[in-house]
């Protein structure tokens, strides 16, 4: 019992952790999706017209899951794009890394500082975790009744 | 769990318009040709480039690009010097700018940098001054 209510804890604190993080990184980008799209550019993977659209659409699916995360209808598919997202991201900056890019992260809209990779990937390494274990508990609550906020 | 991702990607699209519709974004099908030595902003801003401000100094003194270059229609010989200056310590893309994009300014300096320099990269920008202001 104390091992289940320390489960919920936990998972209530990583969703809230994990949503703050994505809505503070997706607002700025919605308000500049022109910015967004550069740094996506230095990232020398897509460009241009792909850029751009992904520069509109990821804001919105950053804001959405998000929020889903947040709710018990939502949380299971939030949850598992998150996680994708954070994969790509850290892929993107190892990448970047190997290449010897020196980018704006574009993580929280546009910084102009040069990017610390160490830090940018152990932090989407720890919010990959934290999503993993949210993953973990609703595999387990799949049948039981869905716990709320 | 299908049609969570399905109502994760409905409101995802539906986002995504606002953006479009309410101008924040550029629509695909608007974007607008380039011509030859014209570069856009959103190119221009993640490379490391010498920015050359085409306008009139009052314009330049009202804001500018980050470290950018006055190009001073008084004194060609002065500026071009002092942009040589520049691209000789470090070697990059010169972007020459003016109003927006009916100003013919930023093109024909452009043309006079290829000359002058013509180991360099030269661009003028695409929409000028209020490509930043967007």
């Amino acid at each position: 019992m104390v091992g289940i209510n320390a489960r919920r804890f936990f998972g209530l604190i990583a969703r809230l952790v994990l949503a703050s993080v994505f809505i503070s990184a997706a607002l700025p980008k919605l308000k500049d999706p022109v910015a967004f799209a550069a740094a996506i550019d230095a990232y020398r993977t897509i460009s241009g017209s792909w850029a751009m659209a992904a520069a509109t659409v990821l804001p919105w699916l950053e804001l959405i899951i998000a929020v889903g995360l947040l709710t018990p209808w939502l949380r299971r598919a939030s949850a598992w794009i998150m996680a994708l997202l954070l994969g790509l991201f850290i892929a993107l900056h190892l990448s970047a890394w190997a290449r010897g890019l020196n980018i704006d992260c574009g993580c929280f809209g546009e910084s102009g500082s040069s990017p610390d990779y160490h830090w940018l990937i152990l932090r989407n390494l720890a919010l990959l975790l934290a999503t993993v274990f949210i993953l973990r508990i609703a595999q387990r609550n799949k049948n039981a009744p869905e716990s709320t906020l | 769990m299908f049609r969570e991702f399905l109502i994760i990607a409905l409101l995802t699209a539906l986002g995504a318009a606002y953006s479009l519709v309410s101008g924040l974004a550029p629509l695909p099908w608007a974007e607008p040709e380039l011509e030859a030595g014209e570069i856009r902003l959103i190119d221009a801003r993640v490379l490391d480039v010498i920015w050359v401000d085409a306008r009139s100094e009052s314009e330049f003194a009202d804001g500018h690009a980050p470290d950018a270059l006055f190009y001073d229609q008084a004194d060609p010989a002065g500026s071009m010097a002092d942009i040589l200056e520049q691209w000789l310590q470090e070697p990059r893309l010169i972007v020459v700018y003016c109003t927006d994009e009916g100003c013919g300014t930023s093109k024909k300096i452009a043309e006079e940098l290829r000359v002058n320099l013509p180991d360099a990269e030269i661009y003028s920008l695409k929409g000028g001054w209020s490509a930043w202001l967007e």
